[in-house]
């Protein structure tokens, strides 16, 4: 089936927008810094270097997470408890490498129990806790929003009690390699998320999942009735995006070599859920797009650098963001997208000598 | 409408206080009381009965409580408003920096404050009504404007040096008590500052706009079902802006109450205040669905997550930590109480 090219269909998509917007910013980075698009070889840690490689880099933690986020925002729901599960995550990891620790000592190379315990447990706590997300939602029948709320005031709370409220270094090289290791001259962070990205859309596009959580999110009591077990995929996706979160915290927690319980994860909430929508899946719930929320997630991290590259300091990166992120929103917003494709559908039909509505 | 207000001001007071749509408020009293309790039982001996203690539980959450009464409001109408903390750390932001390094007087600097604020609450009450862009979203991104537009103020801590900020900040009206014909402080001595009062007036005129006031009736309206509030006639668009212009005016002045309540502008302070301030208002009964909650039920609200510190401190071995699992535990026990609480009068109305 050839889709016949139609410019009012691609002013009213929302990728578009996300994709020109990406486009402008890449050129004010290009503008800024001639040598903005340059990527070099570094033959001794086997790694590629550039600005592009570093932005997907850092920007892999946000895309992991976001990849659950966009189910939980088709559903018609948002998960708050994310950032908090990324500080559970690290803490947990960073307890089980460093269990002896009673006063601070020099991390050495050395993990107390297996490796393989180090990295499944906070996995499997994180599954339980988005498992407890999905009880509250599916079973409770509570407002997401709310539900979430609860473990995000919790999280962190867990997290500092894990520990102690101390704050353990490492320095176990296999723990090292999930954050700053490499693999096929890229950053291991960008291998895991091409593989997150490909499982998600895989199970999400391969299977009937994927229509099953479209169904629930624009009418739940219709999907039961047409046989979809709503409980069951609310479960499903709550448990993915706590796992996510898991893999998530794990790679921030390798890239210090340390738990963070108070800042790791802070605003991740929401700055996934700004990259699902600045991706153009709507926040009401219903049809959903994985491609972008990646972009979405690349475009915040761009703004990011870019405003870097201006000499800001990184927390003012904030307004920069707002604003950039308030121009995409307010072009992808209905009236305006309407107004657009109006002008355009208008214009070409005019061209084409066809009579004005 | 009038004919409906006749008929409630002829009942009686008891059957009017009795009215199940105030279950949740009665809720949250009960179990503040409960703790309360529980407090003095555990901790009487060690001072917590004293007026001070109950005093300080109003001190030390002014700003959460003067931020909640126009978070309430938004919640009510089926908003939410993630940006108060920012806002409020922005007037902190621009008392600190106006009074201590371009010396200006501090009435200009909450002057100019109030005009940000409740511009930006109108800006984002009419992209949030007119565009159609989702209220998380739009007061997200009002949330990262105001904290970035903080860090481009400074992004040091400010002491807050004035002498009128002083005065009101050091303004306290000590409780006095008869003794041998003459006032003396009661002992140990408790007060009320200017955060108190603020706070109070707030709740006061919270429930005045929400309970007697036209505005007041169509933000229940909107929040019930804003088609219908739109089919009857109602200004749904007017009443959603105009909310959160006034929930911006209670972020500025929670912002003026904290800079009197830490002296200082930091450009990181109140981070994740917003949702500790919806908490309060989720404690308080009201739904996040819309249409539900009063301002007392958000003073005990506010309370109830003031007296868990409060405890915590009188034990003296938890880890303060144990407070943030407290207070989620409380937000799950109170969202399993609405649950029963509206599933029993749903099926009420239905057997009706």
């Amino acid at each position: 089936m050839k889709k016949k090219f139609d410019l009012s269909s691609l002013m009213r998509s929302k990728l578009t927008w996300a994709v020109v917007a990406e486009a402008l910013i890449l050129l004010v980075c290009l503008l800024v810094r001639p040598d903005f698009f340059k990527i070099s070889y570094q033959p001794s840690t086997g790694m590629l270097y550039g600005n592009l490689i570093d932005i997907v880099n850092r920007s892999s933690e946000i895309t992991i997470i976001a990849m659950g986020m966009t189910m939980v925002i088709a559903l018609g729901g948002t998960d708050l408890s994310v950032g908090a599960l990324v500080a559970v995550a690290g803490a947990i990891a960073l307890k089980f490498m460093r269990w002896d620790v009673t006063v601070y000592n020099t991390p050495g190379d050395y993990s107390v129990y297996p490796f393989f315990l180090a990295i499944l447990v906070p996995l499997v706590v994180c599954i339980l806790m988005g498992l407890f997300n999905g009880l509250l939602i599916a079973k409770g029948d509570m407002q997401p929003i709310i539900a979430t709320l609860i473990l995000m005031v919790c999280g962190r709370g867990i997290a500092q009690i894990v520990t102690n409220g101390k704050q353990f270094t490492t320095g176990y090289s296999p723990f090292r390699v999930i954050g700053q290791g490499s693999f096929l001259f890229l950053p291991m962070p960008i291998i895991i998320t091409i593989i997150v990205i490909l499982c998600v859309s895989l199970f999400v596009r391969k299977t009937a999942f994927g229509t099953f959580v479209e169904a629930v999110g624009i009418n739940r009591s219709a999907a039961r009735l047409s046989g979809i077990n709503a409980q069951m995929v609310i479960f499903i996706v709550f448990a993915i995006t706590g796992f996510l979160s898991g893999i998530s915290g794990l790679i921030y927690s390798s890239r210090i070599m340390s738990n963070d319980s108070n800042n790791a994860g802070l605003n991740y909430e929401m700055d996934a859920i700004l990259a699902v929508v600045i991706g153009g899946t709507s926040m009401t719930g219903g049809k959903f797009s994985l491609a972008g929320t990646v972009l979405g997630s690349i475009i915040i991290r761009t703004i990011v650098t870019l405003v870097y590259y201006f000499g800001i300091a990184s927390e003012a990166t904030m307004a920069f963001k707002a604003i950039i992120i308030a121009v995409v929103i307010v072009l992808q917003s209905e009236p305006v997208r309407e107004h657009f494709a109006k002008r355009t559908r208008s214009r070409s039909q005019f061209a084409r000598g066809g009579a004005l509505k | 409408m009038s004919g409906k207000n006749e008929l409630s001001s002829r009942q009686s007071l008891f059957s009017r206080l009795t009215n199940p749509k105030y279950v949740m408020v009665y809720a949250t009293i009960g179990i503040f009381l409960v703790i309360y309790l529980f407090g003095v039982i555990a901790y009487g001996n060690q001072g917590f009965t004293t007026l001070r203690t109950f005093m300080n539980m109003f001190i030390d959450n002014a700003y959460y409580g003067i931020s909640a009464v126009g978070m309430t409001m938004v919640l009510i109408t089926g908003g939410i408003d993630l940006s108060v903390g920012a806002v409020a750390s922005l007037t902190g932001m621009f008392i600190a920096y106006g009074t201590s390094v371009l010396g200006v007087h501090p009435l200009v600097c909450i002057l100019f404050s109030l005009v940000v604020g409740i511009g930006l609450g109108l800006l984002m009450g009419w992209v949030i009504h007119y565009l159609n862009v989702p209220p998380f979203i739009t007061t997200l991104t009002g949330m990262f404007l105001a904290r970035g537009v903080c860090s481009l103020i400074s992004r040091e801590s400010i002491e807050i040096k004035h002498p009128m900020m002083d005065a009101l900040a050091g303004w306290k009206i000590y409780f006095m008590t008869l003794k041998d014909g003459e006032w003396v402080r009661i002992r140990p001595s408790a007060f009320i500052n200017f955060n108190v009062i603020l706070f109070v007036v707030m709740i006061v005129i919270g429930t005045i706009i929400l309970q007697k006031t036209r505005f007041g009736r169509n933000i229940y309206a909107v929040g019930g079902n804003e088609q219908s509030a739109k089919l009857m006639g109602l200004p749904v668009g007017r009443t959603k802006v105009l909310v959160y212009g006034f929930n911006g005016l209670c972020s500025v002045l929670a912002g003026v109450a904290y800079a009197l309540y830490v002296k200082s502008g930091w450009n990181l302070s109140l981070q994740g205040a917003e949702l500790d301030v919806i908490t309060c208002a989720v404690i308080g009964g009201t739904l996040l669905t819309g249409g539900v909650g009063y301002m007392v039920g958000t003073l005990f609200g506010v309370l109830l997550k003031s007296i868990i510190p409060a405890l915590i401190t009188f034990n003296g071995n938890l880890l303060s930590w144990w407070g943030k699992i407290a207070t989620g535990l409380l937000l799950l026990l109170f969202i399993c109480i609405q649950k029963v609480v509206i599933g029993s009068t749903s099926k009420k109305s239905k057997k009706k």
